[in-house]
């Protein structure tokens, strides 16, 4: 079979919405790099002036520039985990084939995964790389109700069959036949749900701004990036139910009036991608996308739109400026997305998890999710637990579960002859937790009584055999890899700080600390984005909880 | 009395009440009764864009200090332009900067008409430039034959007036922003000379560069 010509491609993407990002990936899959010429041809054809498309386009590090280093050199996970595992020594075991590390790419239950064009490998050593399947989650330990995952191990519930066998499209069709739209943005609002993302926004209200903004068409966005590190629960829903995911979307959407919406899913899940496509085809061959669904009069249709990448284009605002094919800074607020969101439209911005809660809540009455919370907060949290513990995984928690019972009930504690020394929390975000802050109840109230926060619930855990200046150092590095170089106190502030946990800055321990104290401060005050506000956590936490590690190794 | 009629639009700056337009930016606001509010990233004539951030006013209700070029004015805010954090938010993100070209920030003033900002803003907010050593950022491009623009990345702070200027002003798109964080660096389409470039040498870039990255090669030959 012949290989699509250049125009073909362009013809295929030019007229759909956000055309950018798959045009780019038709030309990176065909070619097997970006080259000048086909830059040359996409930026005339998408009206791109040339020299933003050529800045953007070096922006996402997944994209391969050089004919002789293509999207097939393997790119190694070097994440806080995998490095623990013997990342760095694959990556150098790989450095023939043109290995080149890359960050968390969300497979912590299952150190170290390697890409390697559209396949996952996972494996210690080159010799020993299989492409396994992921990992479904363990039954509830605590015995626990569960939202999200009460059905996900039932076989088959990734197909449309299995998911209507299992309760699926039952709320979409209660919304559709029995409730307004008003209705269901009350019955969300009801029932407690707020975002799963990382801010944690309620939902229904979220719903509402977008419901009750001018402008059409409205949109629905599934923030399918998970980049945070230490996070994987985003996939584990999206491989095993992924129309959980696509039934939330489409609720989402008859609440607020959307026409069209899409999915923004990172680059490192490839197999998400292929399971997510499947499950699209199947819902729209039976009517639950498209045109007069169930026969009534709501149209929806959902794109899937690759990422590429970039940690940054998780942050909301500069999601919609990589889908518009913009230069991904996050945007200034206000406006929020839910007046100007995708093209300027208003548009409702839901991560997966919590999309995926929606189909459940809607079957039910408000109440029942709001009691699955032990204390005051409504609901259930995944959290995703890695790192030095005997039973890493997704864990769906009653927000308020004292993260005790978690670590040591539910995922055995730490590894024989072991102790905890520190966990992380929102992923990285959050920096560390130890000593007795690690008692504390996993919802937001509590982590943040700890000077921490929840966030999207990846937690790391770092046993007493970890060097914490190390893991620091590689922390604050992502964040540095990461950052969007749009504001100041973060571009330079991620750089300075890397380098001070790694010998760099003053000799004189004072000035050190001075200077460490002064640049965390104005990042988490001053910072356009989250990113830059949360990045000092990691270095803070570590300075506050391991004083003589920072002594000693300064 | 006509309902219709329009209330007057106040807000409360640095204890004083002051009248605001729908629209205007606390920055603007704050310029119009004489605060000088430092600012690294702006150019009245572009869009604001939330850069360099020392443009940090604290606004009663807020956690955190607001950009007041991106904010704008509502009704009976309370705005306060100077404050002790708000002072060492301005030094030390000066010094960060400071520290990107290695504390070197004085320039000829032939370089370009904008020049010397960075250098008196680090001399007015008691700013040092022995702080934050660190590594370079940007990598100059002397090297790039032509007669009129100089190329000193070196120098170049990441404020991105010189790719706004060359969109919004002059709609020649030639030159914007490779890599991210603090690899950033200012190129033409393919990373090559401005000749090979959509360029069309009016300068504009040279004239908004607030330290001196960019200078008019013509006045520093006849200097
Ligand atoms: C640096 C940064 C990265 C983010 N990454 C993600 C992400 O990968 N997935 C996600 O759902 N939200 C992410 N967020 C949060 C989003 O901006 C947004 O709040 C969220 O998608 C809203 O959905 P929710 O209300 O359902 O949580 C990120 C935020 C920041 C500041
Ligand atoms: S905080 Fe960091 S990631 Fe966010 S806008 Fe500023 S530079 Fe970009
Ligand atoms: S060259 Fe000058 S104007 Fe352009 S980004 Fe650098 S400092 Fe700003
Ligand atoms: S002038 Fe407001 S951020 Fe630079």
């Amino acid at each position: 079979m012949s290989l699509p010509a250049d125009q073909e491609l362009i013809e295929q993407w030019r007229g759909e919405p956000a055309p950018l990002l798959p045009l780019l990936h038709a030309f990176h899959d065909r070619d097997g790099y970006l080259s000048d010429h086909a830059l040359r041809l996409i930026a005339p054809a998408l009206g791109i002036p040339l020299a933003d498309l050529y800045g953007t386009v070096t922006f996402y590090h997944h994209f391969a520039r050089d004919p002789r280093r293509t999207q097939d050199a393997p790119r190694v996970c070097t994440g806080p985990v995998c490095r623990l595992h013997g990342g760095e020594e694959l990556l150098a075991a790989l450095a023939h084939e043109g290995a080149t590390a890359m960050p968390c790419a969300g497979r912590c239950d299952d150190p170290v995964p390697v890409l390697r064009g559209h396949e996952v490998l996972i494996g210690a050593s080159p010799a020993t790389m299989t492409a396994p399947p992921p990992r479904l989650p363990s039954p509830n330990p605590g015995g626990r109700e569960e939202c999200i995952f009460a059905e996900i191990r039932t076989p088959d519930r990734a197909t449309l069959a299995g998911y209507e066998r299992t309760g699926g499209y039952a709320g979409l069709t209660r919304a559709l036949d029995e409730m307004t739209p008003q209705a269901v943005i009350r019955h969300v609002r009801e029932s407690g749900l707020a975002g799963r993302g990382g801010a944690g926004f309620p939902t229904g209200v979220k719903w509402r701004a977008v419901a009750d903004a001018e402008g059409q068409p409205k949109y629905v966005i599934c923030n399918a990036d998970e980049g945070e590190p230490g996070c994987f629960k985003d996939r584990v829903i999206l491989d095993f139910d992924p129309h959980a995911v696509i039934e939330g979307m489409l609720i989402a959407a008859y609440a607020t009036g959307a026409r069209a919406g899409f999915i923004y899913l990172r680059y490192e899940y490839p197999q998400s991608q292929v399971i997510l496509e499947r499950a699209i085809e199947e819902a729209y061959a039976a009517g639950y996308l498209g045109e007069h669904i169930l026969d009534s009069g709501f149209h929806f249709d959902i794109y899937i739109r690759r990422g590429a990448g970039a940690y940054i284009c998780g942050e909301e605002t500069a999601l919609l400026n990589s889908l518009e094919g913009k230069h991904p800074f996050p945007r200034n607020r206000p406006p929020y997305p839910v007046t100007h969101g995708f093209e300027g439209k208003p548009t409702a911005v839901n991560n997966v998890e919590t999309l995926a809660a929606v189909p459940q809540i809607l079957r039910r009455e408000p109440s029942w999710y709001q009691n699955l919370g032990l204390g005051d907060i409504a609901g259930t949290k995944i959290i995703s637990l890695s790192g030095d513990v005997q039973r890493p995984g997704n864990y769906e928690v009653p927000f308020g579960l004292p993260l005790q019972t978690l670590l040591y009930d539910w995922a055995g504690g730490p590894l024989p002859g072991r102790t905890i020394q520190a966990a992380t929390m929102a992923g990285l975000s959050g920096g560390f937790l130890a000593g007795d802050d690690l008692d504390v109840t996993l919802d937001e109230p509590g982590v943040r009584s700890k000077g921490s926060f929840l966030g999207a619930g990846g937690i790391m855990v770092f046993d007493d055999r970890r060097d914490m200046r190390a893991v620091t150092h590689n922390a604050i590095a992502f964040f540095a890899h990461e950052s969007c170089g749009k504001c100041f106190p973060c571009r330079i502030g991620t750089q300075r700080l890397t380098e001070r946990l790694n010998g760099g800055g003053p000799a004189d321990a004072a000035a050190w600390h001075a200077e460490v104290a002064d640049i965390a401060f104005t990042m988490k005050e001053t910072s356009a984005c989250g990113l830059g506000m949360a990045a000092p956590a990691v270095v803070e936490s570590f300075v506050r909880y391991f004083p003589d590690q920072v002594a000693g190794k300064r | 009395m006509n309902e219709t009629e329009q209330i007057e639009l106040t807000l409360t700056l640095d204890g004083e009440l002051v009248t605001f337009t729908l629209g205007e930016t606390l920055y603007e606001v704050a310029q119009r009764y004489g605060r000088e509010i430092p600012t690294l990233c702006y150019d009245p004539r572009l869009e604001a864009f939330g850069a360099c951030r020392l443009c940090m006013v604290d606004v009663q209700g807020t956690r955190n200090p607001v950009a007041s070029c991106t904010t704008v004015a509502q009704l009976d805010t309370v705005v306060h332009t100077e404050s002790e954090r708000l002072a060492r938010h301005r030094r030390t993100l000066l010094e960060m900067v400071a520290s990107e070209n290695g504390g070197a920030v004085s320039v000829d003033p032939l370089r370009g008409y904008a020049s010397q900002e960075l250098g008196l803003l680090i001399e007015r907010c008691d700013a040092r430039t022995d702080r934050f050593a660190g590594a370079h950022s940007g990598t100059s491009k002397l090297d790039d034959a032509n007669p009129f623009i100089l190329r000193d990345y070196d120098r170049c702070i990441s404020c991105y007036r010189c790719v706004r200027v060359c969109a919004e002003q002059e709609g020649d798109y030639a030159i914007s922003i490779a890599n991210r964080g603090f690899q950033t660096q200012i190129v033409t389409e393919f990373d090559h000379d401005l000749r090979d470039s959509a360029c069309t040498f009016c300068g504009q870039c040279v004239q908004t560069c607030p330290t001196g990255a960019l200078a008019d090669r013509k006045a520093l030959r006849n200097a």
